[in-house]
């Protein structure tokens, strides 16, 4: 019984960051002992002061960042040196970045084909449908034959979440996906992100955007100094933090 | 009062000219003393060129000396090869002018390629009617050279007609025509495979010239792309060896490494493998010309920002294939403007193989001023020689800003 409920529990786990430890080779310790459940259908929003480590913190979950002591597993998945596992994890995370990285020399369009024709092997024409359903879903399907530079920030990283949706992710990372737009442009994005939650992607968004944390977060992380300092739902989080770095730092931004 | 209606009209051509004259050159009284001065100069210097060449300059050693110049001491029964080997470089040039022009852009409706490339078509057509009865070339070889351009221009017109229901896989795959048609020219050049072999020593002239620079080009760049991506390598090894490779050659002159390949291949290779002496001195080209690749390729992959390669690997493609899609194209277009401007140094650099006794362009050139028949016309054999480099520089620059435009998706027409 009681081993019926673990095995349920770790089959609906979908990321698991146990006691993370990164030095930068200059030798700053940036993550301290960092830990994160993430179960399917979750969206977790980390929060916390500038130089924290949550953007180091996310970008160790589909290696874009090494870790020197600790361990990570995806869906059951060591992610640790071998590059195979890492490639395996890279094609079911997706990713969207603060400064959206589009490929600049490519369309819009082809932004979207490029990693499911040669990383799924998929036909062209199957994955320019599959671009196109997403980019109606994000509202820009009449930009598909568009230079990256021909449109608007909001635009571009709503360019930049359908190119990720495209390799049908199980896990979707957000690295402060609205911090390098325009403030008119924010809403656009967040209203994208919103929906992707309420289809039930499981999500992990860097952000200081309070309102979408309070809106869609199922729990809100507070970093602080490369460790995790609270875990808590949104409502318990703003309203009544257990600790007092919290606080202090809910007293800076609110 | 009449009915009729003043209208304003905007100025003439004639005035607006004489309003850019009054503007640009004799705006201020020192303007215009300086803009005398100079066009005094410049027509002076064309003056004086243009009664050298017409009244003073013999140009009969060009027209005497024409073939020689252009493919040396090549056998004359064996020159139909040359012929042959024109008329599929002309055929292959004009197809591929055709699939460019035909291209659709990816982002509005439209052709890619540039509407004057009409203009180009006629300087070249022009050309091809021109220069063989300046020559004073017989009937046979005028038209053969007219035949040559009039199949340029038609498979020009041709594969147009044809590209555009071919679609822009097509070019990728029509590129690979060309390395064929290259190793077919070496073959007709060089003789074997039942052809009569002519030994290296034979070749000469611009022939000479273009198949150097040309091997050292195509070889150099997959070269020089590997050298700056070894660079750029984590691995040690590799990056330690790029990087004593490109100090090496980058610290010695070009012609004290081609004295070096001329004395050194021989006893580095056992006997019989090291090459003869024109393809030790395309070698050697080729080395030299991949380590300044290496740094302009370096240079472009530091202009793309790490994020590029992030967002690639973050989608799962391979280390490999990010830099193949997403990193190199970037690179290059932005390394492009340097890389040509390496060529076109490499293709001006053959004229020192002459030193270690090649006959490509200069060589021939000083053979023929040796000549006692034509003692004294240096004038008008340097002058050709420099028109040649320049045509051959400029039809590079061209192509290579052509492209750039091509390329790059910031400077497309509509963005402004």
């Amino acid at each position: 019984m009681i081993a019926a409920i673990a095995e349920e529990a770790t089959q609906s786990l979908i990321l698991e960051a146990k006691d993370v430890h990164k030095w930068y080779p200059n030798g700053f310790h940036a993550l301290r002992g960092a830990s994160l459940q993430v179960q399917r259908g979750e969206v977790v929003v980390i929060m916390g002061p500038s130089g924290s480590g949550k953007s180091t913190f996310i970008r160790t979950f589909n290696a874009l960042e090494d870790y020197q002591k600790g361990a990570i597993q995806f869906d059951g998945l060591p992610l640790g040196n071998d590059l195979r596992h890492i490639e395996a994890i890279r094609r079911e995370v997706g990713m969207v970045f603060q400064q959206f990285n589009l490929f600049p020399h490519l369309t819009v369009l082809q932004n979207l084909t490029l990693a499911p024709m040669l990383v799924r092997r998929r036909s062209r024409a199957q994955a320019q449908q599959r671009a196109l359903e997403l980019l109606t879903r994000v509202g820009i399907a009449e930009q598909a034959g568009k230079f990256p530079g021909q449109l608007s920030g909001g635009q571009q990283q709503r360019v930049a979440i359908a190119r990720s949706l495209c390799m049908d992710p199980r896990l979707m990372l957000f690295d402060e996906p609205t911090s390098a737009l325009d403030p008119e442009m924010v809403r656009e994005v967040l209203d994208v992100m919103q929906g992707l939650a309420a289809d039930g992607m499981t999500m992990v968004v860097v952000t200081h955007e309070v309102r979408f944390a309070r809106q869609v977060a199922d729990r809100v992380v507070l970093m602080a100094d490369g460790e995790v300092v609270e875990i808590a739902p949104p409502e318990t989080f703003f309203t009544n933090p257990s600790h007092e770095r919290t606080r202090r730092f809910l007293d800076q931004i609110l | 009062m009449g009915n009729s209606v003043t209208r304003e009209l905007p100025p003439g051509s004639l005035q607006r000219c004489k309003d850019w004259l009054r503007k640009e050159l004799f705006a201020t009284r020192l303007d215009g003393l300086l803009s005398l001065v100079l066009i005094g100069s410049i027509l002076a210097a064309l003056f004086g060129l243009l009664r050298w060449a017409l009244l003073q300059a013999n140009w009969a050693v060009i027209q005497l000396n024409s073939t020689l110049l252009c493919i040396g001491r090549y056998p004359i029964e064996q020159q139909w090869r040359l012929w042959l080997l024109a008329f599929l470089l002309a055929a292959t040039a004009g197809a591929s002018w055709g699939l460019l022009r035909s291209c659709r852009r990816a982002d509005r409706p439209g052709l890619l390629w540039p509407r004057n490339d009409r203009i180009a078509a006629a300087v070249l057509l022009a050309v091809c009617l021109i220069i063989p009865p300046a020559l004073g070339l017989s009937i046979a070889i005028a038209g053969r050279w007219l035949a040559i351009a009039v199949l340029l221009m038609a498979m020009r017109w041709l594969l147009g007609r044809i590209g555009r229901r071919l679609g822009a896989d097509a070019i990728k795959w029509f590129a690979l025509v060309w390395p064929v048609i290259y190793l077919l020219g070496m073959v007709l050049i060089n003789g074997g495979f039942g052809l009569t072999p002519v030994a290296s020593a034979e070749w000469g002239g611009l022939m000479l010239t273009l198949l150097q620079a040309s091997f050292a080009i195509l070889l150099c760049f997959p070269l020089g792309v590997m050298l700056a991506l070894g660079r750029r390598s984590s691995y040690p090894l590799l990056r330690w060896g790029s990087v004593i490779y490109i100090e090496f050659i980058r610290g010695a002159p070009l012609i004290t490494l081609l004295f070096l390949g001329q004395n050194i291949l021989g006893f580095l290779l056992p006997g019989g493998l090291a090459p003869e002496r024109v393809w030790r001195a395309a070698w050697v080209l080729t080395i030299f010309a991949a380590a300044y690749l290496a740094e302009a390729v370096r240079s472009g992959l530091a202009a793309i920002p790490n994020g590029q390669m992030e967002a690639a690997r973050s989608l799962g493609l391979s280390t490999a294939q990010g830099l193949q899609h997403v990193v190199l194209p970037q690179a290059l277009r932005v390394a492009l403007p340097v890389m040509v401007g390496q060529f076109i140094s490499l293709l001006q650099d053959t004229t020192l193989l002459s030193l270690i006794g090649l006959m490509e362009l200069l060589g021939t050139a000083r053979t023929v001023m040796a000549n006692p028949d034509f003692l004294g016309h240096y004038g008008e054999v340097y002058l050709t020689l420099a028109l040649l480099f320049w045509c051959c520089c400029a039809a590079l620059g061209l192509g290579s800003r052509a492209l750039e435009r091509r390329l790059d998706p910031h400077h497309l027409p509509n963005l402004r």
